[in-house]
């Protein structure tokens, strides 16, 4: 069985009927290329929340965007955007994880104190802490700043949550699916969250 | 305990999605230059995948067949493999060798007769042995 069979035996699985092979991995590719040059800002911006890092963010996404194609792009591509977002989830929590292994493996050693690394020195994590000084209305890119912040002091889930759900625009069906648990959690996750952030930012906004 | 978020969204969750696509709008040249790049990766990979696919579809079988030819050469290599019942080109299995060899040693016209030869030269030696070296001249 050729390459073509297989490719348009899983065009049939999707969508019916197949075209000739060549025009199969045409629309294939074409709507595959569409799907991630709509999403990949977002998911990069979603990252970089979660992250800080722009270069780990940019690696999460890139990783997410190389596991859809290569084991998800048969799929329909209705799942394409809860199983991209789970994926990136995924890859962020795995990095997260790294991150505080390795953080906490370079305590041990002389001279971690000058680790350039250390999230203990990022002075984005005393903002929120500090409880900054709140001007009547902020600017802008401001106003983002402090969103940033205060999703980042936000328990995991409960920002998983409200950015698939309010950023991303996902339904609750959806989340669920990419946060792997059921639509209740989903909600009450969501739900929690806007409380918190607006007990957080209720005064600037 | 389970809150439900049914209430319609709120101004604080359209203010805060308002910036974070503003946010978005804003990513620079270089970020969004590397974002198509990651994605041109991807798109690689979904296109090689049914090459992938076609080359394992080849391999696999090939394999297969390798192990199944090792295999056979090994059993009948063995010494138990030896003993084994297999075809030769010629269609017959050594099973009918086997028959044969055992008709040859047991069952054929030429074995009863030289069993009868062995009988009558036992029964010579024994009557010159009883005899003396008169008899036997």
């Amino acid at each position: 069985m050729s390459g073509f069979d297989t490719l348009n035996a899983a065009w049939m699985v999707r969508d019916g009927p197949a075209p000739a092979p060549e025009e199969a991995v045409l629309e294939y590719t074409r709507e595959l290329e569409k799907f991630l040059a709509e999403i990949e800002r977002r998911a990069f911006r979603m990252a970089q929340v979660a992250l800080r890092d722009p270069d780990d963010a940019l690696d999460a996404v890139q990783d997410a965007m190389l596991k859809l194609a290569r084991n998800y792009a048969s799929r329909p591509s209705t799942e394409w955007r809860p199983l991209f977002y789970r994926i990136l989830e995924n890859g962020i929590r795995d990095l997260q994880r790294r991150r505080s292994v390795r953080k906490r493996f370079m305590t041990w050693l002389p001279g971690a104190k000058e680790d350039p690394d250390n999230e203990a020195q990022d002075p984005l994590d005393n903002v929120a802490d500090a409880a900054p000084p709140i001007p009547e209305v902020l600017m802008q890119g401001q106003a983002m700043e402090q969103l940033e912040v205060s999703l980042r002091a936000l328990p995991a889930r409960q920002r998983e949550a409200f950015m698939l759900r309010n950023f991303e625009g996902l339904d609750v069906a959806e989340t669920a699916t990419a946060m792997g648990c059921s639509e209740g959690s989903v909600k009450t996750h969501y739900s929690r969250a806007v409380h918190a952030l607006r007990e957080q930012l209720g005064e600037v906004w | 305990m389970n809150e439900q978020h049914s209430e319609p969204r709120g101004s604080f969750e359209e203010r805060s999605r308002a910036l974070f696509l503003d946010s978005v709008d804003g990513l620079d040249f270089a970020l969004r230059s590397r974002l198509t790049q990651a994605r041109n990766a991807a798109l690689d990979a979904a296109t090689r995948r049914p090459s992938w696919f076609f080359r394992f579809g080849v391999l696999a079988p090939a394999g297969v067949t390798a192990a199944a030819v090792l295999g056979a050469f090994l059993w009948l290599g063995s010494p138990l493999g030896q003993h084994a019942v297999t075809v030769g080109n010629d269609g017959q299995s050594n099973l009918e060798d086997l028959e044969l060899v055992a008709s040859t040693d047991e069952g054929s016209g030429d074995a009863m007769d030289m069993l009868q030869d062995d009988i009558e030269f036992y029964d010579w030696a024994e009557k010159a042995a009883s005899s003396g070296p008169a008899a036997s001249s």
